[in-house]
């Protein structure tokens, strides 16, 4: 499995979709068998995740909107990104 | 408080055109009129407005139905998650150019197995080549993959070279699902079950197609429950989290819920989907804990597993409310014993029953 590094540009794996669950008011992912209920944080994440944005400029992005030093923005964002990248829920492009 | 459901199985008809003997539709179904469009797209808004965000769309092979486009947008315009469950048979690229443009999200495709010869057999049907077409044809509409391979005693010896077949089709996902004793494959049980020695080697072999495929291809195996010592966590508890509606539009807690005595359950055409989800009796009957006997009743599992399967406590106990006898702990425990030393007495190849279509249907 590869290795996640700051520098990787994440996208959601195609059969998955990010949505606002309007009934219960929660972000969800939704694929083929299933479903995530998603974090408020995990969802500032994973809105990002567009196949273009850098995990890096993730966490900066981050770093504007949240009071939280970028070390543990960081550490935050690749945790989320491995539980998912585990699930197989998101792509790593180079 | 009643939960509400996550995601909605629609058999849109029990028509199909393969004859698989493991099928898990009802094997006495007569048929009867299928929903309409009007009517799905009904029942889709219902259950999004009820709290649904997944639905499958299956059978019998949901491509039978013409209008299956127009079902898609039915369910992308109230923002379901839509996955088609098909056996690629009657996917061509004017279909797929439909499917894709009306939003379908994912494409489940099944397959008998690695080997074309044997597919065939197993189907009933020339339908290996014509899969293999269906496949080419989602990724070339860009659509998202899952295969799956229902396992039994005729093909679990293959488990490697069906992996391995699965794995050059390039999915994103494979579902590796042993037989649910249940319509069609309860008339071939004892032909179907595997042996525990064949269990036990596909087991391992699941397990490491698992561990080396982590992150690039999900693969899910769904054990022989018969096999086991505790029952599967049938629907992850009844009324929970999910429904079905069949193609009559009855209204479900799971696809096989027909087979249960005594239970008549509740039609879409006569009723509202969240009336009969929050206040049928037959919904209510076996949610939460209440309802448990001893044993399930003071156990620590009862919150994980919920009993086990309504409709196979009723099927090889009599009783519904039973706990499922595949647990050890059931005091009925010995009838699951009994089927297995039968069926492993039993031929494979020994008369095999195919699943028939119902007769005179309308779509």
């Amino acid at each position: 499995m590869t290795e996640i590094d700051p520098h990787h540009r994440p996208s959601l794996a195609p059969r998955v979709r990010l949505q606002i669950d309007t009934v219960r008011q929660e972000p969800v992912l939704l694929y083929p068998e299933g479903l995530l209920v998603l974090s408020p944080t995990a969802h500032e994440i994973v809105r990002r995740c567009d196949g273009h944005t850098s995990i890096e400029s993730i966490v900066r992005s981050l770093g504007d909107e949240f009071d939280a030093t970028e070390e543990i923005l960081r550490q935050d964002v690749l945790e989320t990104l491995a539980d998912l990248q585990q699930r197989n829920l998101i792509v790593l492009d180079p | 408080m009643t939960p509400r459901p996550y995601a909605l199985l629609a058999e849109l008809t029990y028509r199909c055109p393969l004859h698989c003997p493991y099928c898990s539709n009802p094997a006495t179904h007569t048929g009867g009129e299928e929903l309409s469009l009007d009517e799905w797209t009904r029942v889709f808004a219902e259950a999004a407005a009820l709290g649904v965000l997944h639905l499958g769309l299956s059978g019998g092979e949901p491509l039978a139905r013409r209008d299956l486009p127009k079902l898609v947008t039915a369910a992308r315009q109230v923002g379901l998650y839509t996955n088609l469950i098909t056996s690629g048979v009657g996917l061509d690229a004017n279909r797929a150019r439909e499917l894709q443009a009306a939003g379908l999200d994912s494409v489940q495709i099944s397959f008998q197995s690695d080997d074309p010869a044997q597919g065939n057999t197993i189907a009933g049907s020339k339908a290996h080549d014509a899969k293999l077409k269906a496949v080419r044809l989602v990724h070339d509409h860009g659509l998202a993959l899952s295969l799956n391979v229902v396992i039994h005693r005729l093909n679990i010896d293959r488990l490697p070279q069906i992996i391995a077949f699965a794995e050059s089709l390039r999915p994103e996902r494979l579902e590796l699902a042993n037989v649910q004793y249940h319509g069609w494959a309860l008339r071939n049980r004892n032909q179907l079950l595997p042996t525990r020695e064949q269990a036990q080697t596909a087991l391992l072999v699941a397990q490491k197609a698992q561990a080396r495929l982590k992150g690039k291809m999900d693969v899910v195996y769904v054990l022989p429950d018969y096999l086991q010592d505790r029952p599967k966590p049938c629907m992850q508890g009844w009324g929970r989290h999910y429904l079905t509606v069949n193609p009559a539009g009855d209204v479900l807690p799971c696809p096989n819920a027909g087979s249960i005595p005594d239970l008549v359950f509740e039609n879409i055409r006569q009723g509202s989907l969240a009336s009969i989800w929050n206040e049928s009796a037959n919904f209510n009957r076996f949610r939460g804990t209440e309802w448990m006997p001893v044993p399930c009743r003071d156990c620590p599992q009862r919150e994980i597993d919920f009993g086990g399967c309504r409709c196979q406590a009723a099927l090889l106990t009599g009783q519904a409310a039973a706990t499922d006898p595949v647990c050890a702990l059931s005091p009925d425990r010995e009838i699951v014993d009994r089927i297995l030393d039968h069926a492993w007495r039993t031929e494979p190849d020994d008369g095999l029953v195919f699943r028939q279509n119902p007769q005179a249907v309308l779509s």
